[in-house]
């Protein structure tokens, strides 16, 4: 995890409604919310020294796509547990795998599926 | 005020607009997301659903508006507009999205014309009842004022 006790989290997403969403869905944790609205701002986010324990990475965004920014983050050895979320279906979710990510959640997201997964990294009490 | 009167008739707005298919389950969803914490979270999201698409129309318009159409473009706007409706649950602008989309691919100009068209219509009405659903909620107030006895 990063050095805070709070799970950090990045939510990457060109929408905004979405991220508001996602927002709300995190914050009943208690964990501390960033947001970008690209692949390549999700990827600067690191390069100017943030840190985070989870990544939510949409795939479809202009410029960088999830994939590429997944990839690219891993190059870089950025080790946070990211969950894919696509509206897309096997071809996207194995690109996302074999990209790095760690987990895969199809569109629109569920509230408890997402708990599960968070429980499953241990991010959850 | 009848309080009573207007909770029901909210409840008979918001469940025309599951049975007419405007809204579907993520619409739930939503509002199992509002709490103490966030008492109007649906309202803000709605709100800011309906604020974020009509900049994503004005863009298609736009690019529908060009001499020469640039289908990628057209199709990264109906994406984003698409993902929006997908996650407030408004399914029949996200069908209408997909239709968009499929023209797109076809490079079908004149059928991306008339699903915008249907999309336009589609967003004033779902917007229209919704505000409509969302004043009766604050007419009639929290759930308590209901219960308040005649005084």
């Amino acid at each position: 995890m990063a050095s805070s006790q709070v799970v950090k989290v990045l939510i990457v997403d060109d929408d905004v409604v979405t991220r508001r969403i996602y927002r709300t869905m995190l914050l009943r944790f208690g964990f501390e919310i960033t947001e970008a609205g690209d692949g390549k701002s999700a990827v600067n986010q690191f390069l100017t020294g943030n840190e985070y324990d989870l990544i939510l990475m949409d795939n479809d965004m202009p410029g960088m796509n999830g994939v590429e920014a997944t990839r690219t983050l891993r190059g870089m050895g950025i080790l946070a547990k990211i969950i894919a979320i696509t509206a897309d279906d096997a071809n996207s979710r194995g690109a996302f795998l074999d990209a790095g990510a760690d987990e895969f959640l199809l569109k629109p997201v569920n509230f408890t599926m997402l708990t599960v997964i968070l429980k499953a990294f241990n991010f959850l009490n | 005020m009848d309080y009573v009167h207007l909770r029901r008739q909210a409840a008979s707005l918001r469940k025309g607009l599951f049975d007419q298919g405007y809204l579907d389950e993520q619409f739930y969803q939503l509002e199992d997301l509002q709490d103490d914490a966030s008492p109007n979270f649906v309202e803000e999201v709605v709100t800011l659903f309906f604020r974020d698409s009509a900049r994503l129309m004005a863009n298609i318009d736009q690019a529908l508006d060009k001499c020469v159409k640039d289908f990628n473009k057209l199709d990264v706007y109906m994406q984003q507009l698409k993902g929006s409706c997908t996650s407030i649950g408004a399914s029949r602008m996200k069908t209408d999205c997909s239709a968009f989309r499929e023209c797109c691919r076809d490079e079908n100009i004149e059928g991306c014309m008339r699903s915008f068209q249907k999309i336009k219509r589609e967003h004033s009405v779902l917007r229209q009842k919704l505000e409509s659903y969302f004043q009766l909620l604050r007419q009639a107030g929290p759930v308590e004022c209901a219960t308040r006895p005649n005084k």
